[in-house]
């Protein structure tokens, strides 16, 4: 890159008083800068290595295995796999976990960007309403499900405010059609106003003479958000679903403490499967193998990154 | 702001339209904070009294009393304080580190650091466990920081707000033969306080917030963090809702007063520096 070939011509010029620019010298230099730059990386990449990298290597070494914590792992080939493949639990958990995470990133998306735009339009008193929005996303998760599990019971405030619009009484969390939505509902409630504050910069960043040719143009606001907003905005929106959707693939604690993966199976997702199987039945290698699939499906989210990362590299340079 | 162009009455139909969704987000902290200070048996009423007729603040001393809920406070705020000091640390010398040093493998250490964003504890969770387990860290402090105290996130962010610092700043200190740990302090810190304050204040959130790493490594009562003080206290037979919303109440407290110090910064860092 430019800056370090700048740094040593212009380190060059500075050693004046050196007279004698000697070439050792200087690759002494710009390699000392250099180490330091790998110092400054090192202490990170040993910490990956040893709670990330290995750890992730372990757990694929180990789905091959049968592996209780006491006796030592024995090798089995892909039989994990296989009774997971066969498992009925797995596979609806799976299933669940595929709509929860499509499911929540869409409506994380959606809700996010229209905040944004309400906040944009510059109505009064915007920019406290987006700090109001934004203690949703700072509450502890904690204290976010515990609360919504109240808000979600059949005498719950969540059924006090439908009553008026002629809904019964439904029984959100312990019925399954209701129990997964309902869970995707709090994920929103809870994740959307971040992705609104990502959005709602990407807003402010849209040069306001793109709006101002619009409007010499005779654009609705309808034709300038298609023409103008959304174009504009695709790289962060790919930004939002891909990091959102990373975000859900990993959840443990909402269905957790929600519904406790209930009603039957309705909310258990791949996550509380790893712990369950791995530290209630303590089946390490059975559990490791769920891992690679949980795995899998963040792997797909971060290989749609790495995509938007390169493309957002190419404008940085 | 742009297109403020609609008429007044327009703009204060947006305004209610817009106070009524933040309402949205606002109403279930409400609802903990009254029922914080409610009487139990008004728990599960068909309607919700939101001004209670009689206050019960004794619901905190109560909570307080029949869990050692304080020891967990305690707990969280250690793992929380260690896990942001490291990220910043960390955080901001390897950002620094890929933002403005070129080296052997560069790109490709950007790309190793950030590929760990697919590998949250929850994927690594067994063999994270065990290798904790080799380090005999269970039941420890250290057991519950450790492989919390980096995130790509932070790494990532650091290398973002660092990069856009001009070359020359870095190189006019090194002609005064200021160190490379100097130029980051005096130099480079500095100009990337927002970013700084988002770190601190999303690492803070996430450890405070952290269940499921905790009940994996921590069984015994003295080092439990207060969010399984907290499910265990719900699932304890005979304490009152009220209470569990207290303590719920209490440990939304530090992260909104974290938030408050660090408005200003966060604001600028997210670049919402324009909205009025």
């Amino acid at each position: 890159m430019a800056s370090s070939a700048s740094a040593g011509d212009s380190l060059a010029g500075g050693r004046g008083v050196r007279s004698r620019a000697r070439p050792w010298w200087r690759l002494h230099f710009q390699r000392r800068i250099e180490l330091s730059g790998m110092a400054f990386v090192a202490p990170t990449l040993l910490f990956f290595a040893v709670f990330k990298y290995g750890p992730m290597l372990w757990a694929i070494g180990l789905s091959f295995t049968s592996y209780d914590m006491v006796s030592t792992p024995h090798f089995v080939g892909l039989e994990n796999y296989g009774n997971l493949v066969t498992d009925p639990v797995f596979r609806v958990t799976l299933v669940n976990t595929l709509v929860y995470v499509i499911g929540s990133t869409v409506l994380i998306t959606v809700v996010a960007l229209a905040l944004a735009l309400a906040i944009n339009t510059g109505v009064p008193g915007a920019r406290h309403c987006m700090t109001a929005m934004f203690l949703s996303n700072l509450m502890p998760i904690i204290a976010v499900c515990l609360v919504w599990r109240f808000l979600l019971h059949p005498f719950g405030l969540v059924n006090q405010l439908l009553s008026p619009f002629g809904f019964g009484r439904i029984d959100w969390l312990t019925n399954s059609d209701t129990a997964m939505p309902a869970i995707i509902a709090v994920t929103v409630w809870r994740f959307a106003p971040y992705f609104m504050v990502v959005f709602l910069a990407g807003l402010l960043a849209i040069p306001d003479e793109y709006y101002e040719a619009a409007d010499l143009d005779g654009a609705g606001p309808l034709r300038r958000f298609w023409h103008i907003t959304l174009p504009q905005l695709s790289p962060i929106i790919f930004f939002v679903v891909v990091v959102s959707g990373l975000l859900c693939a990993r959840i443990f604690l909402m269905p957790f403490i929600i519904t406790g993966g209930g009603p039957g199976n309705a909310t258990r997702v791949l996550s509380m499967l790893v712990y369950e199987t791995g530290f209630s039945y303590l089946k390490m290698g059975r559990a490791a193998a769920i891992s690679v699939v949980l795995f899998a499906i963040a792997l797909a989210f971060t290989l749609g990154q790495m995509r938007l990362f390169a493309r957002g590299e190419e404008n940085v340079r | 702001m742009r297109r403020g162009r609609a008429g007044s009455w327009q703009r204060w139909v947006g305004f209610a339209l817009l106070a009524g969704l933040s309402f949205l987000f606002v109403l279930p902290i409400l609802w903990m904070t009254t029922t914080s200070f409610q009487a139990g048996e008004k728990m599960f009423q068909l309607t919700t009294e939101w001004i209670p007729s009689v206050w019960h603040p004794e619901n905190y001393s109560n909570a307080l009393r029949h869990a050692p809920f304080a020891q967990y406070f305690l707990n969280s705020g250690i793992v929380s304080l260690a896990v942001m000091a490291g990220n910043l640390v960390f955080g901001t010398l390897a950002g620094y580190g890929l933002a403005k040093f070129r080296f052997r493998g560069d790109r490709l250490v950007l790309v190793l650091i950030l590929s760990t964003l697919m590998l949250p504890l929850e994927v690594t969770l067994v063999p994270t466990f065990l290798v904790v387990h080799a380090f005999d860290w269970l039941n420890t402090y250290q057991g519950v920081v450790g492989p919390l105290l980096i995130d790509a996130f932070g790494v990532f962010l650091m290398r973002q707000s660092i990069i856009s610092i001009p070359a020359d700043y870095i190189e006019a200190a090194r002609i005064d033969g200021a160190g490379e740990l100097r130029i980051l302090w005096r130099v480079i810190l500095p100009q990337c306080k927002p970013a700084l304050a988002i770190l601190a204040i999303f690492s803070f959130r996430d450890s405070w917030d952290q269940y499921l790493w905790p009940l994996t490594v921590i069984s015994v009562d003295e080092l439990r963090t207060y969010p399984l003080g907290l499910v265990q206290f719900g699932e304890d037979y005979g304490n009152p809702p009220t209470e569990q919303m207290a303590i719920a109440v209490l440990a939304t407290i530090p992260v909104f007063l974290l938030f408050a110090l660090l408005q200003r910064s966060v604001r600028q860092g997210f670049g919402l520096s324009g909205l009025k």
